[in-house]
């Protein structure tokens, strides 16, 4: 097996595999709203890439451009909404691409699993017929292959008696087993690229441990490639190969995730893994990193008001992205090669 | 699913029985008597006479006592004479039912469509400009009076233009059915105005809000096509709770129908009701509400049912 189950504490996950040819190249995402006040800029100057059956985590706290950056990878930003930079998939730039082109590309190549279970699914209709039309739409079969291909989807991602289950509606099943389903419709077509925005959020522990077990198994099956979102970075530990960490619409720090969980160096990147429970040490207080998100002024580094090594340059300039050792990338100017 | 119905139908029996009262009551306290709206100035009725009419019929006794009399006749289906057509009254209610159904089925066989049609097109993009055009529409149908804009509509048609007939449906049973049709014309678009305008602001308001739902970014995540999403995956879901604003302005339009009726001269319910109680026709007034009544109650049952049967989270 390729992918091992590991704990911080554990052995590190093997380097990524495949990062010869990458799948998914992102380059200088902007995402922005209008507003009264003139353009919220959500998501700026980011930088990724995901190399063939990579799993990338973004961590960031809630509203820090995480979610948009995969709506963007979607072209499901909301109405209002503006996307500039480039997103590279299988060579070709999908920022500018046509509403006609985004639809052959959704649920076919890249696919997407949201947070809600609860919610996301059409409560009026079926979960087996849910499943089956993405097929119909993109593979062209007829209503009752696609249906008979949606009860073995959903055998294959793991729900007892599938027949009858696809026959259910969504409020028939536990949120655990709707989100199985989510990830079955989304691996319908097999996708080259699953965008994972906090998946297991909404679910209880027992059953988070579950369906990461079962994204990480499916990935080892098709040999997808996973963008993978969330706040929690135990999570994200477990899965996946690289970390992007985000603050404030920015990238902060990128690296292989051993490096970020032994070395991490971005002030924010220390904080957050500073806020992990530690089960070995008992403590009378949590670790809290002091004030709270906000999106600021361009000027200066984002983080800044927040940092306790933050002195004048930090306000005074943005920090670039370099890459402070081999293949880690730090936006800060106190963490310097 | 029958028990459910059964039980429906047992309080929808109760309460008959008592707005049956209720409108007994009211009647009794309208102004006005019979007997003089009976002999209306015939000079040979003398006080003793008024009082032994009044015994003939009953009047003398105390409401209660009359309530009581009539119930009983109406249980053993002797619902009692209109002293204005002098005809048993369910045979006069009867045609007047029919003729208010074919008006009303027309208009919301017209109405409900165009309203989900319409108010989908203004929730693709608020605030866009098929939004304001539609919301124009229907601000407009909202606002004029539907007595005038039938009377616009005579104008224009019948008088102008003269295609179609303005007032006198024969009441007789073989009036052809384009003849009918070509009398309906008018009166359904005058009751499809005044029905829609609402309709489409409701119909936008719900879909707005379910084109915004996780499940509906969960289609487009698919891949399908945004007449797909909206047409398999919203419109239902926006309509679930359109079924209790149907179901309400139901009662709505059926005393819209009253006014539209009473221009365009056709005998239905409305304008049945309305002679009936302008002619102290006591039974008359009683049944006919009492029917207005029942069709009120079944359509709010029916859309219950179709509460269930459109939403599968819902077991009845």
């Amino acid at each position: 097996m390729e992918l091992q189950m590991a704990g911080r504490d554990t052995a590190p996950l093997p380097a990524a595999a495949a990062t010869v040819g990458s799948l998914l190249e992102v380059r200088d995402l902007g995402v922005s709203f209008a507003t009264k006040e003139g353009r919220a800029q959500v998501v700026t100057g980011l930088n990724y890439s995901i190399g063939e059956g990579e799993t990338l985590g973004i961590v960031g706290e809630s509203g820090c451009g995480k979610t948009m950056t995969s709506l963007s990878l979607m072209g499901l930003v909301p109405p209002g909404g503006r996307v500039t930079g480039e997103i590279r998939f299988g060579g070709r730039n999908l920022v500018d691409q046509s509403a006609r082109d985004w639809r052959s590309l959704r649920g076919r190549d890249i696919a997407m699993i949201f947070q809600e279970p609860m919610t996301a699914m059409n409560p009026v209709m079926t979960v087996g017929r849910q499943i089956a039309e993405v097929l119909t739409v993109h593979e062209g079969l007829s209503t009752a292959s696609a249906f008979d291909r949606a009860v073995e989807l959903l055998e294959a991602v793991g729900i007892p008696s599938p027949n009858q289950r696809a026959r259910d509606y969504p409020h028939q099943l536990s949120g655990g087993m709707r989100q199985r389903a989510m990830i079955a419709m989304a691996l319908a077509c097999k996708p080259k690229l699953l965008v994972a925005d906090e998946p297991t959020t909404a679910l209880d522990v027992t059953i988070q441990a579950q369906i990461l077990d079962l994204i990480l198994e499916l990935q080892e099956d098709t040999g997808m490639s996973v963008q993978f979102i969330t706040h929690n970075l135990a999570v994200v530990s477990e899965l996946a190969h690289r970390i992007l960490v985000m603050y404030a619409g920015r990238g902060v720090e990128n690296a292989p995730a051993e490096k970020i969980f032994d070395n991490p160096l971005h002030p924010y990147t220390r904080g957050l893994i500073a806020t992990l429970p530690d089960p070995d040490r008992k403590v009378d207080q949590l670790f809290v990193i002091p004030g709270s998100l906000r999106i600021q002024p361009q000027r200066g580094c984002r983080f800044a008001s927040r940092c306790s090594l933050a002195s004048e340059i930090c306000a005074a300039t943005e920090p670039p992205m370099l890459e402070v050792e081999t293949d880690h990338f730090v936006a800060c100017h106190k963490v310097t090669p | 699913m029958l028990r459910y119905v059964l039980s429906r139908l047992s309080q929808a029996v109760l309460v008959i029985f008592v707005m049956s009262f209720l409108l007994f009551v009211l009647i009794g306290l309208m102004p006005g008597d019979p007997i003089e709206n009976m002999f209306e100035g015939n000079p040979s009725l003398t006080p003793e006479l008024i009082g032994q009419m009044r015994e003939l019929y009953g009047l003398d006794q105390p409401i209660t006592l009359r309530y009581w009399h009539w119930l009983m006749a109406a249980l053993q289906g002797d619902f009692g004479y209109s002293s204005l057509y002098s005809r048993p009254v369910l045979t006069v209610l009867g045609p007047a039912l029919l003729q208010t159904g074919k008006l009303l089925a027309l208009t919301l066989m017209i109405s409900v469509p165009s309203a989900i049609i319409l108010g989908a097109l203004a929730a693709r993009k608020p605030n866009g400009l098929v939004d304001s055009a539609i919301g124009l529409f229907s601000f407009a149908a909202i606002s004029m009076p539907n007595f005038w804009v039938s009377l616009l509509l005579i104008i224009l048609f019948s008088v102008n233009l003269g295609w179609l007939p303005a007032s006198g449906l024969p009441m007789t049973s073989d009036a052809s059915f384009w003849l009918e049709l070509r009398h309906l014309i008018l009166p359904v678009m005058v009751l499809v105005m005044f029905h829609v305008g609402p309709l489409i602001r409701y119909v936008r308001a719900a879909m707005i809000e379910t084109l915004s739902a996780d499940f509906v970014r969960t289609a487009r995540a698919k891949g399908l096509s945004e007449g797909t999403v909206i047409a398999r995956h919203a419109v239902r879901n926006a309509l679930i709770p359109m079924i209790t604003v149907l179901a309400l302005s139901f009662g709505h339009l059926f005393s819209g129908a009253l006014v539209i009726e009473t221009i365009f001269g056709m005998l239905g319910m409305g304008k049945t009701i309305y002679d009936a109680v302008g002619n102290i026709d006591f039974n008359l007034a009683l049944v006919g509400l009492l029917l207005a009544t029942v069709v009120v109650l079944i359509s709010n049952l029916l859309a219950d049912l179709a509460y269930a049967y459109l939403d599968p989270r819902i077991t009845l």
